[in-house]
């Protein structure tokens, strides 16, 4: 009986004391899409460091596959996670409408994440003044090439339209594919064409005049545009044929350009994580190129803006402010946000925040320290350019790249395709979802 | 006895067939008590989602938060919809396909395997594999047979046979929606063939002996023993593949996406574009509700049939 009370009083008072001592620390749970990046390096360098800094509150990072999937119905079932991880900030307006998501401006402003954050990339998660995202990475459009051919055939990265025409002449007459490119493994990846096309023919002066609705979409240098990327693409610029092009994947492509079957390839600098292992696979070096303008009224060359995935505060969350202090945590160091990025490749989790060259990981590949600083310098300049994936509404988003196939297939002219392109802009503007548009 | 029947008929109660026995109540609800589980399994799976899904079409809704009834505008918006008829028609031309195509294959390997008997079992499980592979493993490895660069197709034109597999068949409109069918039908057939087999086994052989007696040729066994008595099997499988074209989604998605310019869309693969990139759920829904009809259509069809003493 004497043993049996001890026992209970030791009992007691470990419960009460581990009770005390869960009651002292704040779990913050995200959900974050899963890969070899997140277990090896995101986790280590985030959570964990995190975690041993800090005694009131712990973040506890999940990798999930079909993230976007798992959240939709976590949110629906209020069971979602205390940071909502999207694809885009296109999903964020039906956030914001659905309300499941909380401002974040009082903790922006506690923290000083506006100035912390690039500017364009603080704005793009305003919405009706309040900041509902953060991107946690950015990327934009360059021209990769494969330098092992350039040099072989003499030629140096295309600066104008004439030099490109005159590379994929030449790479015509030689049985070399101009450019490469596919879209089986994502059907949107035609918004990445169509997107260069706008910013580069017809100008991102233009196209901010357009999104902002002092232009309309259905203007000469838009067509234009539009037509130039049609008449390549069924001209078998891409790939051979437009039929190679729908059934090429990612892998295809990168094979196609470190092969040399393509010359050149217009696509997103997350494939800085990926198209390496292809050229050494078949012995030939990359490189890449700021995009030429391709029509003299875009001027001189520019770099879209993109954000990738975007990280918000669940309106259902009971630690706001835990999540606010975990957020800041990660925005305030330069350095561990380029080890993170440098783990992914700098494909994934290049948070846009301002950064030095110091900043960069030792061993850094010097070709992707070249586009941060040029980007920084370029954009900085004021000649940013707009993707469809981060500034476009959502329904007129995915027109776009539809029914273009529709043009590209001659089913629908690029004037209706681009009437009904404005239509869907001006629907948008009338039911209030149109995207933040950095102010030029 | 004859008292108590004509009070039953003066007071409209139920006439009591003589052996009909009324069964314990504690035996009734035992019995609902092994129920319960799975009807209410069906109840969440199944009916409130149902009932969710034809409310949603009458509204306007992202798929998140509150969403707003707006009576029968998602139907208007339907009718005038051609990529919607795009993908109904395409979902016609593969019901087309499939009830045809795989229902003869499947006919004639569980016939021509009927005539086996020794390795039978080995050919069974050989047709039958497809079936139970993942979509997406037999998506991906017809992707790179088929492939205009790598697969046979390139192989074929190094020996001198061009123009047929060296081209990108899952990206050209033309041939898009029928290379995915072929797939399908790859990973389909072998059920088929099994379930047919099945029932070709529980034919009588005596039919088979008075057919040769009288002098029938194979086919004509085949024609007028095997196929009445399989009858009600393949009028299952028939009602099956409609139900199925109806909702095919799986091998359209990761294989096309309905690509080239909506040339292979489905109502499945439209359905969910409209929901899960445009964030149209209501309009979706009104999709959901036409792939519904259809089904109800063909269950209707079969009960039809079977009411007017059809042995379906």
């Amino acid at each position: 009986m004497k043993h049996l009370k001890l026992f209970l009083t030791i009992a007691l008072l470990l419960f009460a004391l581990t009770s005390v001592g869960a009651q002292d620390v704040t779990t913050v749970v995200w959900w974050t899409e899963s890969g070899d990046e997140v277990d090896d390096f995101l986790i280590p360098l985030l959570a964990d460091a995190f975690n041993a800094e800090h005694d009131d509150v712990q973040l506890e990072i999940i990798g999930q596959e079909s993230l976007n999937d798992v959240n939709r119905t976590a949110l629906q079932a209020g069971a979602a996670p205390d940071i909502i991880q999207t694809p885009g900030a296109a999903f964020i307006a039906e956030f914001v409408d659905a309300g499941q998501i909380l401002p974040m401006t009082s903790l922006a402003d506690q923290y000083g994440w506006k100035d912390k954050l690039l500017p364009w990339a603080y704005n793009s998660g305003v919405l009706g003044g309040e900041l509902y995202s953060i991107p946690i990475t950015y990327e934009s459009m360059v021209l990769f090439y494969n330098k092992t051919l350039f040099a072989d055939m003499g030629w140096e990265p295309p600066t104008s339209q004439a030099e490109i025409d005159a590379i994929a002449a030449e790479s015509i007459a030689n049985d070399i594919f101009p450019f490469t490119y596919g879209n089986a493994s994502w059907q949107p990846s035609n918004e990445h064409l169509m997107g260069i096309y706008l910013n580069n023919y017809a100008g991102v002066e233009n196209v901010y005049l357009a999104l902002t609705g002092q232009k309309s979409w259905t203007d000469t240098e838009f067509v234009e545009a539009t037509d130039l990327l049609a008449t390549q693409l069924q001209d078998g610029w891409f790939s051979g044929d437009l039929s190679n092009y729908y059934a090429n994947t990612g892998d295809d492509i990168r094979y196609e350009l470190a092969s040399g079957e393509a010359a050149m390839m217009q696509s997103g600098t997350w494939n800085f994580g990926s198209i390496g292992q292809f050229f050494e696979e078949q012995g030939t070096e990359w490189d890449w190129a700021p995009l030429p303008s391709f029509h003299e009224q875009a001027g001189e060359y520019n770099y879209e803006l993109a954000t990738g995935s975007t990280i918000s505060v669940n309106a259902n969350t009971e630690n706001p402010d835990a999540v606010g202090k975990v957020i800041d945590y990660w925005l305030s160091d330069p350095a561990r946000v380029l080890a993170i990025a440098a783990g992914a490749g700098f494909g994934e989790y290049v948070v846009p925040i301002h950064f030095t060259v110091d900043d960069f990981p030792a061993g850094t590949d010097e070709r992707v320290a070249r586009f941060f600083a040029d980007f920084a310098a370029v954009t900085g300049a004021g000649r940013a350019g707009y993707t469809t994936w981060t500034f476009w509404p959502a329904d007129a988003n995915v027109q776009l790249w539809t029914d273009i196939e529709r043009v590209w297939s001659g089913e629908l002219s690029t004037e209706d395709y681009l009437a009904d392109h404005e239509a869907l802009w001006e629907q948008a503007r009338d039911e209030g979802k149109t995207l933040p548009i950095p102010a030029r | 006895m004859a008292t108590v029947q004509a009070t039953a008929q003066a007071t409209g109660a139920r006439k009591v067939k003589p052996n009909e026995q009324k069964i314990p109540l504690a035996r009734v609800l035992g019995r609902w008590a092994f129920m319960w589980p799975i009807l209410a399994l069906n109840l969440i799976v199944i009916v409130i989602p149902s009932i969710a899904g034809l409310g949603i079409a009458f509204t306007e809704w992202s798929g998140y938060g509150q969403p707003e009834f707006i009576g029968l505008a998602n139907f208007d918006r339907l009718m005038q919809d051609a990529v919607f008829f795009k993908s109904l028609s395409n979902n016609i031309v593969w019901t087309a396909i499939f009830l045809t195509i795989p229902i003869f294959m499947g006919l004639l390997g569980a016939y021509l395997l009927a005539g086996i008997k020794r390795g039978q079992m080995i050919f069974r499980v050989l047709y039958f594999i497809p079936f139970v592979l993942a979509s997406v493993v037999n998506a991906q490895v017809w992707r790179f047979l088929l492939h205009h660069r790598v697969g046979i197709g390139p192989w074929l034109a190094d020996l001198g046979i061009t123009d047929i597999l060296d081209v990108a068949l899952f990206g050209k409109a033309e041939t898009a929606l029928y290379t995915v069918a072929f797939v399908d039908i790859w990973h389909f057939w072998g059920f088929l063939v099994v379930i047919y087999l099945a029932a070709m086994s529980a034919v009588d052989v005596e039919l088979y002996e008075v057919a040769r007696l009288d002098g029938a040729s194979r086919f004509q066994q085949f024609r007028y023993v095997t196929l009445p008595s399989i009858r009600p099997t393949i009028v299952f499988t028939l009602l099956m593949i409609l139900i199925w074209s109806a909702t095919v989604f799986d091998y359209v998605y990761i294989l096309t996406s309905g690509k080239p310019a909506h040339a292979s869309e489905v109502m499945g693969t439209y359905l969910y574009e409209t929901a899960f990139f445009r964030f149209d759920a209501g309009y979706a829904g009104a999709i959901g509700v036409v792939m519904t009809l259809w089904v109800a259509l063909a269950v209707g069809g079969f009960v039809f049939l079977r009411r007017r003493g059809w042995d379906v």
